[in-house]
């Protein structure tokens, strides 16, 4: 198992029924993400990026083809099914940080665990990830109203990884933060990937993608390079 | 965690939470209320009646010349007749005959008035029931009610007077206490009655030309009543007779209490109405403020979901909202009735105890079940909403 790629696309379609006639997001697209890898996916928007990354993320599931995570199709699995996996077996970043606005920064990443686990964190993780991502212990009681873009950002990297997750799945992180709130998130992901985890960002922008091993662009849903 | 976002959601929307909440709040009270006085108006009348509700009465009606005398009252005559025509229904009776009247009593100094009943001794245990002491057997012993003894200060071995019929002062002994029967009684009421035998009565009041004043009969069937009832009118009213026509009143208690059953009956299910309309209300009104916080919270839920929240919890999610606010609703509700409904006794004359019979009192947790149940069916469409958003869909909206 340890060899199998941790997503792996087969042939994968997605067609959206319009009344105005079906729209193909994406067609007939192959990859896989090897454990450990840094992947980024660029391509404009309206170029099927996001609906690629919705389905790695066990958000949606295919048309026609195959998404397998850790070796498993999603295509039949259930919704409770689907959810399992976005709990346990990937952490979403995304460009809007998406934190929970009545919690705090503390009670974001302690949120996963609470949902894994039916209870409070007892063991410390919390805060080792909070001090990880590089907050202060009174900062962690703070609502995402009080922190600036990139405090966000950081919080919901450490609710990411608050489960362990297989791979960790990124929505233009850097999307809506200045050049040097990115540069701070981007060395984050990348320390990331250096201590062995596997990530999977998805982005327009060239430079952030410069931090990837390897990057596939997409372009009206097919992939037209991969280098 | 789930329960804490439900809580932080409610405080952070205060203001909603709590209009919506009123709207639960007077429903409940309402029930309660309304429902805390009518049983307690209900459970009054039950102990002031229920003793008696298998009772015929009968007054006299019509005159007699009795030893070129005019006089009303039952002959011996009018009584065989009464008591074959209820022979003819039932063996399971009691026939009672007695006098009655009011009179002026003198206890040590004080003067105050008693309703005087004389009766043969040996019936009297079919119509009252002594809690102390012991029958009157002759002479001028006689028996009072318990609550005339307490406002009078007797005790058993007490002295009680009257002037009896040719003017002089006769002292009676109390032997024994009658229990208390209540004012609204068929027959006999004992609060203020001093009762004694037939010839004690007639040394005091007179015989009335030897005839009762009223009959009463007890069935041990009270189904049986309405047919003694019909055999005596047929047998006294309906035919023509030289001393007595239409010469008996009937009171059936037993019909009485159904007539007062039916009345009650209607009361409740008018409040009843009442209060479902309220309720219904509140459950619009509630669904209503739920549909706009999952709107609202249209993101939220996405971000959520997208983490790995499943979809029942989403849905327990917002239960909870609503069964928070139907808890604290109906709880507030439930403390305003029982708050109000002993002024609203109080006023129509019950005793501020009326409160605590179990009747009443199980209207406490049922107003929280039912404001309970209420909410969480108002909240349960829109949880379900919130649930099956689609996780994509619903964090792309603002």
């Amino acid at each position: 198992m340890d060899d199998a790629p941790v997503v792996e696309l087969i042939d994968v379609s997605k067609v959206y029924q319009m009344k105005a006639g079906d729209v193909v997001a994406l067609n007939h697209v192959n990859f896989s993400v090897k454990r450990g890898e840094f992947v980024a996916i660029m391509g404009p928007s309206g170029s099927g990026k996001s609906t690629l990354m919705n389905m790695i993320g066990c958000l949606d599931v295919p048309t026609s083809g195959t998404i397998k995570i850790n070796g498993v199709s999603t295509t039949d699995m259930t919704d409770d099914e689907l959810t399992e996996h976005r709990l346990n077996t990937i952490g979403f970043i995304f460009q809007k940080f998406n934190l929970i606005s009545l919690l705090t920064a503390y009670e974001n990443v302690e949120y996963p665990l609470i949902l894994k686990y039916g209870q409070r964190d007892h063991s410390e993780r919390v805060k080792k990830l909070l001090t990880m991502v590089g907050f202060t212990e009174d900062r962690m009681q703070h609502t995402p109203y009080e922190l600036s873009g990139g405090q966000q950002q950081r919080v919901s990297i450490a609710r990411a990884l608050a489960n362990d997750p297989t791979f960790l799945l990124c929505d233009e992180p850097t999307g809506n933060l200045d050049s040097k709130m990115s540069t701070q998130i981007m060395e984050i992901l990348s320390d990331l990937h250096k201590q062995g985890r596997t990530l999977v960002m998805v982005t327009h922008n060239p430079e952030t993608a410069e931090y990837a091993d390897r990057v596939i662009v997409i372009r009206d849903g097919e992939i037209v390079a991969e280098e | 965690m789930i329960v804490s976002l439900a809580l932080r959601n409610l405080k952070l929307n205060k203001f909603r939470t709590i209009l919506s909440m009123i709207g639960i709040v007077i429903g409940v009270f309402a029930i309660c209320a309304m429902g805390m006085v009518s049983a307690g108006f209900t459970d009054e009348m039950n102990n002031m009646i229920s003793d008696t509700a298998d009772t015929l009465t009968l007054s006299p009606l019509g005159e007699k010349v009795v030893g070129g005398a005019t006089a009303v009252g039952f002959s011996e005559k009018d009584i065989r007749n009464i008591e074959s025509a209820t022979k003819s229904v039932t063996k399971g009776y009691d026939l009672v005959p007695y006098y009655s009247s009011q009179k002026p009593v003198t206890i040590g100094k004080e003067m105050t008035f008693a309703s005087v009943y004389g009766l043969d001794s040996n019936d009297m245990s079919r119509l009252v029931t002594l809690v102390s002491g012991t029958w009157p057997k002759g002479g001028t012993n006689v028996i009072v009610g318990e609550q005339f003894a307490e406002d009078n200060d007797l005790r058993i071995g007490s002295r009680i007077s009257f002037l009896g019929i040719n003017g002089q002062e006769i002292t009676c002994r109390v032997v024994g206490i009658m229990e208390n029967t209540g004012m609204l009684t068929f027959g006999i009421s004992t609060d203020s009655a001093v009762l004694g035998t037939t010839e004690w009565y007639t040394s005091i009041v007179g015989n009335n030309h030897g005839l009762y004043d009223s009959i009463i009969i007890k069935a041990q069937d009270p189904l049986e009543l309405s047919a003694i009832d019909a055999a005596i009118e047929k047998k006294m009213n309906g035919k023509e007779d030289k001393d007595s026509d239409n010469t008996v009143m009937i009171i059936n208690s037993y019909e009485l209490m159904d007539i007062f059953d039916e009345l009650m009956n209607m009361s409740s299910l008018f409040t009843t109405i009442i209060s479902a309309i309220s309720l219904l209300v509140a459950a619009v009104a509630i669904t209503n403020v739920m549909l706009m916080s999952v709107k609202e919270r249209t993101r939220e839920v996405g971000i959520l979901r997208s983490i790995g929240t499943y979809r029942s919890q989403i849905l327990q999610m917002f239960l909870y909202e609503a069964g928070l606010i139907g808890l604290i609703g109906s709880v507030l509700g439930v403390v305003m009735a029982l708050i109000v409904s002993p002024i609203f006794m109080m006023i129509m004359g019950l005793e501020f105890t009326a409160m605590f019979s179990v009747s009443v009192l199980s209207y406490v947790p049922l107003g929280v079940a039912v404001g309970l149940v209420v909410c969480l069916i108002s909240g349960l469409y829109p949880a379900w909403k919130a649930a099956n958003l689609n996780p994509v869909e619903a964090m792309s909206t603002d």
